[in-house]
């Protein structure tokens, strides 16, 4: 086996290893030089990506998305509730996400991440900006009952480009959710129909043809990181640790401009960057809409 | 299956808009053939499944599913202790345990810091920490998180078990595996393994956690009554299932290390 040559092999194994942990900037930059990132990819390459609808089962609707490493985990739950009086015929969705301290070393009990209220806010903001979910299809009867979903969104793994996986894992549970059917008893209370009672139903059901949304256009984002002249696509945890300045852009299926966001940072961005990212975003967005259809295919846009 | 003719009851209970209507029958859960609920014999443990590097980031992480049962534990460690004050010549092992809020039938409001959770942190970390030779680690934090992601009874158990993997899979030497199970006694009959169903039929309820090699027991929790000489089998009964998890657990660390074999070229 030739023991010295596996020293050798380790030692300069170790070499790079702790070159890379000393001198990440440099370490990084040396591969830019080279237009290649630290993992291999081309500059303006995202990681593969994976969805599997229906991963909990117990959930009205679920989607578990996988970026390189960083995987988010959805489930939608539905609750009846009663609207509120300014708007008697819209239901309600309320997103929450979660960064449990096993995604990273940096989330500790008790003291929450940085990025997660960061990231629930922009996703709330996003997916009723994209009016992707009309709420009059959550009502149930007008001023009396109507569906409120709770959305809850749990990163596993965290590992860069939080923001894309969480709000491609929201798009792809809605777009799985299946409403459960109800009825309202004699009381004029609603009730949940059961299908494997094997009971004759008594009652009818309210919403017998509504058991999925009709998503409008959905949305899709791109995170790129911006350090001198270079524009990244889909950093890992890593390249967002040594580069500071990131850009996320957020596109519809129909190529409209969602949202933008770019948080400060110390790289000013010309527009031309911008409209780099843009492009970016916009090949990316055709992608992620191949990779959802093959896994819904029945969805209505 | 499972319903027998028997005194009806009908409670209505509300709360947010919707009427849940139970009915209460004397529930059959093991029937003359010896089936249960779910079609297992009395003795046999539901189906498992480990999966060992789920988490990336994480120095060591496993996933562990009990029939429905699905766990994902992350390993930190060992690493440099956040506390100046709590440093000592052992490791300090942490534990947190929390829910999904979408792991059991209705949505939980409060998932995290509620007692229940507190409680099984605590009893998870004592039942690690046995097992964990924290003297080689001095000066030192092992963090070791559970969440459960979806719960169907057993989910001390599948936290145990998945920790365990968790634990070998960061490399922390250990003086042998924990592995935990549930047992209980509903219709006269020993059952192994209780689902939500079972557990909550209000039974006894018998979590034992051991350390297979040694013999030895570091958990054992039991609730409601239970005769001091039917406590003898249920309790071997979960020691047979213990050592059956510990197997599988076995199996599933050898091969993972043959697969970490053919990486390095060995």
């Amino acid at each position: 086996m030739g023991l010295p040559n596996a020293f050798e092999d380790l030692s300069s194994e170790l070499e790079v290893d702790a070159f890379r942990r000393l001198f990440p900037l440099r370490y990084f930059e040396r591969h830019l030089a080279e237009s290649i990132r630290t993992d291999g990819r081309p500059l303006g390459k995202a990681r593969e990506t994976s969805i599997f609808l229906g991963a909990v089962a117990s959930a009205n609707g679920s989607a578990l998305v996988k970026i390189g490493s960083t995987t988010m985990l959805t489930a939608i739950k539905m609750e009846v509730m009663t609207p509120s009086l300014e708007s008697p015929d819209e239901g309600c969705l309320a997103i929450d996400f979660f960064m449990p301290p096993i995604c990273s070393p940096i989330v500790r009990p008790g003291r929450p991440a940085e990025a997660s209220p960061v990231v629930s806010k922009q996703l709330s903001d996003t997916i009723s900006s994209s009016k992707m979910i009309d709420l009059k299809e959550l009502s149930l009867v007008s001023g009396k009952a109507a569906w409120m979903a709770y959305l809850d969104i749990y990163c596993l793994d965290a590992d860069g480009a939080l923001f894309d996986a969480a709000l491609l894992s929201a798009v792809a549970a809605l777009s799985h959710l299946q409403i459960p059917a109800v009825a309202m008893n004699d009381d004029g209370k609603i009730v949940l129909v059961s299908d494997e009672d094997g009971r004759k139903q008594a009652q009818e059901p309210v919403n017998k043809e509504k058991r999925k949304l009709t998503l409008r256009s959905i949305p899709f984002s791109l995170t790129c990181i911006l350090h001198k002249n270079y524009i990244l696509a889909d950093p890992t945890a890593e390249e967002e640790s040594i580069v500071e300045t990131h850009v996320t852009i957020v596109l519809d299926t129909s190529g409209q401009l969602i949202s933008l966001y770019k948080p400060g940072g110390p790289v000013l961005a010309y527009t031309s960057a911008i409209q780099d990212c843009v492009a970016l975003t916009r090949q990316r967005v055709k992608e992620l809409k191949s990779f959802l259809d093959k896994e819904n295919p029945d969805m209505e846009v | 299956m499972g319903i027998v003719e028997g005194k009806e009851s009908i409670e209505r209970c509300g709360g947010n808009g919707m009427v849940f209507e139970k009915i209460h029958l004397r529930m059959e859960y093991v029937s003359p053939e010896g089936l249960r609920l779910d079609g297992r014999r009395p003795m046999e443990m539901r189906q498992i499944r480990a999966e060992i590097g789920a988490v990336s980031k994480a120095d060591g992480s496993a996933i562990f599913e009990m029939g429905n049962t699905k766990v994902i534990a992350a390993v930190y460690g060992p690493r440099e202790v956040q506390n100046r004050s709590q440093i000592s010549n052992h490791a300090l092992v942490r534990c947190e345990y929390s829910m999904a809020n979408f792991s059991t039938g209705d949505r939980m409001r409060k998932s995290k810091g509620d007692r229940r959770s507190t409680e099984i942190s605590l009893v998870i970390r004592q039942t690690m920490e046995a097992s964990i030779l924290t003297h080689l680690l001095p000066r030192s934090q092992i963090d070791i998180y559970v969440q459960v992601l979806q719960a169907d009874g057993g989910t001390r158990s599948a936290c145990i078990n998945a920790a365990t993997l968790a634990l070998a899979d960061a490399g922390i030497p250990m003086r042998d595996l924990v592995t935990s199970c549930s047992a209980g006694y509903l219709n006269s009959t020993p059952l192994l393994d209780l689902n939500y169903v079972e557990d909550s039929a209000g039974g006894p309820d018998v979590t034992l956690g051991i350390l297979p090699k040694l013999d030895k027991v570091t958990l054992l929790q039991m609730d409601s009554k239970l005769p001091i000489d039917i406590l003898e089998n249920v309790m071997q009964l979960a020691i047979e299932g213990c050592k059956a998890i510990a197997n599988y657990i076995r199996e599933i660390l050898l091969e993972n290390t043959k697969q970490l074999e053919y990486r390095r070229g060995v």
